[in-house]
């Protein structure tokens, strides 16, 4: 092909510069806001930070419980965010852990296995999608309640994986229907176990799609505000998004928009270290022979 | 075939985990709601509840306020819908060729996916409704009153909801997409220049085509998305609901009004259509039979 002129180098260079800056800028400016002191928040520029400070975040976690200051006592209320961000990091773990087992172990069965009727099955557990989570709390709590799991980061790492194992067992499972039959035939052959052929064989080889199975989990898991504000009532029990829930935005702007962040930026990392491998891990599982 | 039949006990030994879960979950609660959308349960109310028949259903049909819920949804869906298509396909067209720098574009572009909603749905709300003192309360109070006296009160409210999910959808989309034109041999697209010097041509001939199954479950995901929205419809608008969607309607009725047999009709309204567009896609985006099982 021969060299673009320039004008249509401009034109590509500035559509990525538009499509950049629409996506980065909400995120920017939050990140922006939370490196403020109060006075910048109300005299400075909205768009940049002069004197960024980490008072915001380090406030965080000093506020458990201590009243500081007499005015402090009336006014603001303090918050657990140690127990907050425990909790979320052991309900984003386990979440995501429990949708990899078991979306991979339905995923080899339908893909390997094949038992009669399995694209049926396939579209059925597919389908749960439909399912609109309106009032679904309300016979959800009734199960939580069943289950003793009522206030208790448990019942969320057993929600959670809902919300993701359609999309995981789906791509996982067109994966493996995928590999051609002798990948595994040939350590059958040789005496192995179909489980030493699964783990030794299978398991590595599809490790991108895993890796897109897993990032899918944890930007869906890492994206709900709904199911945890129910779920979790009492302050301490409470994961990061709950918990900012019930802050007094008017009198902690700056707070919670921190918390924002120090909940965001883990998670926006992980996504980020393992972006590449998301990308390659889909086209994988979608396409033939890829 | 002894193996064989060992396979299948094993295939649903593997299965239980990921049914049992999707079974007390999702399938338990669906039950009850489809039971209690036939019936007047209300905590409200006491007694056993009574058995009404589809009466929750069709005092909805008869309702101008449900009928104004649905028209919202739908513009709201098909709206979000196609502007994230738009948007995605722009996006993955973009990434599609190397250049220098992809790689920075390409994590700014998976960037508001990658955010959690949970949270930047709670920066987002401040930004565009902030409290009074930040320096740029001012600006935002002016945007809000300019769109709320062109559109009707609350206007600023749902513009908002839409705008932060096109923002999030995008970005999915747009990375879903790449995922599948990258999946595409370029020897393809290079025929495709020879053949056909129209660009708009070439993306509906050659790229619409290969990308298909790709487009229908990115269809289908932002569809079900736009259904059941409700956590950011009711975090964006604080819980001041102006235009309602089906989602809040019900929530609404159930929360607030105690009526849970309607509410569960109404949540369950749009099952119907959601399972009749999913059948429909299947076709496209299931995985192809190579070798014969």
């Amino acid at each position: 092909m021969n060299p673009k002129p320039w004008w249509r180098k401009l034109g590509h260079a500035s559509l990525l510069l538009v499509a950049a800056v629409y996506c980065v800028f909400p995120i920017y400016f939050m990140l922006v806001q939370s490196l403020k002191t109060a006075q910048e928040d109300v005299f400075g520029n909205p768009l940049i930070v002069l004197n960024p400070t980490f008072e915001n975040f380090e406030e965080l976690f000093e506020r458990k419980g201590e009243v500081r200051g007499f005015v402090g006592s009336v006014l603001r209320r303090s918050y657990p965010f140690l127990d907050w961000l425990e909790n979320t990091i052991v309900v984003f773990a386990g979440a995501v852990a429990v949708t990899l087992v078991a979306s991979i172990l339905a995923a080899y069965a339908l893909g390997r296995l094949r038992p009669p009727g399995f694209r049926w099955w396939r579209r059925a557990i597919f389908a749960a999608y439909v399912v609109p989570h309106t009032i679904l709390f309300i016979p959800l709590y009734q199960v939580v309640l069943r289950l003793h799991l009522d206030d208790n980061i448990l019942a969320l790492v057993l929600i959670y994986p809902t919300l993701a194992l359609p999309f995981c067992v789906w791509i996982l499972s067109a994966y493996f229907q995928h590999l051609p039959r002798e990948v595994e035939e040939s350590a059958l052959v040789e005496g192995a176990s179909r489980m030493t052929a699964f783990f030794r064989i299978i398991l590595p080889m599809s490790r991108p799609v895993i890796v897109a199975a897993g990032i899918f989990a944890l930007g869906t898991i890492a994206s709900d505000f709904t199911l945890a504000s129910v779920f979790l009532l009492s302050e301490h029990n409470q994961t990061i998004p709950a918990g900012l829930g019930t802050m007094e935005v008017a009198l902690d702007e700056l707070l919670a928009v921190a918390g924002i962040n120090l909940m965001a930026i883990p998670v926006v990392l992980i996504c980020a270290v393992f972006a590449r491998g998301y990308v390659r891990g889909l086209t994988a599982a979608m396409v033939e022979g890829a | 075939m002894i193996a064989r039949r060992r396979d299948i006990q094993l295939a649903y030994l593997l299965l239980a985990p990921a049914l049992l879960l999707l079974l007390t979950v999702l399938a338990y609660p669906v039950g009850w709601e489809v039971w209690t959308s036939l019936t007047d349960l209300s905590p409200l109310k006491d007694g056993p509840p009574a058995f009404v028949g589809l009466e929750n259903y069709g005092r909805f049909l008869a309702d101008p306020e449900f009928w104004r819920a649905a028209t919202v949804t739908v513009v709201y869906a098909a709206v979000t819908s196609v502007a994230k298509l738009a948007l995605g396909v722009g996006f993955a067209l973009l990434l599609a060729r190397p250049f220098r720098g992809r790689a920075l574009v390409f994590l700014a572009i998976f960037l508001p996916w990658a955010y959690p909603a949970s949270v930047s749905v709670i920066g987002w709300y401040w930004t565009l409704s902030p409290p009074i003192p930040t320096a740029y309360s001012v600006f935002m109070g002016n945007v809000k009153y300019a769109v709320d006296s062109a559109l009707g009160g609350g206007a600023w409210a749902f513009v908002s909801v839409t705008l932060f999910n096109i923002w999030r959808g995008s970005s999915f989309i747009g990375v879903f997409l790449l995922a599948g034109i990258n999946a595409v041999p370029p020897e393809l697209f290079e025929c495709a220049v020879l053949e056909s010097k129209s660009a708009w041509r070439r993306f509906w001939l050659v790229t619409v085509p290969l990308l298909k199954p790709f487009f229908a479950l990115a269809v289908f995901l932002s569809l079900t998305m736009a259904f059941a929205d409700l956590a950011n419809v009711w975090m964006l608008t604080a819980g001041r609901i102006v235009f309602p969607v089906i989602g809040t309607h019900a929530y609404w009725l159930a929360v607030k009004g105690g009526q849970f047999g309607p509410a569960s009709a109404l949540s369950l309204m749009l099952v119907p259509f959601l399972l009749a567009v999913l059948l429909v896609l299947f076709r496209m985006f299931d995985p192809p039979e190579r070798e014969r099982a």
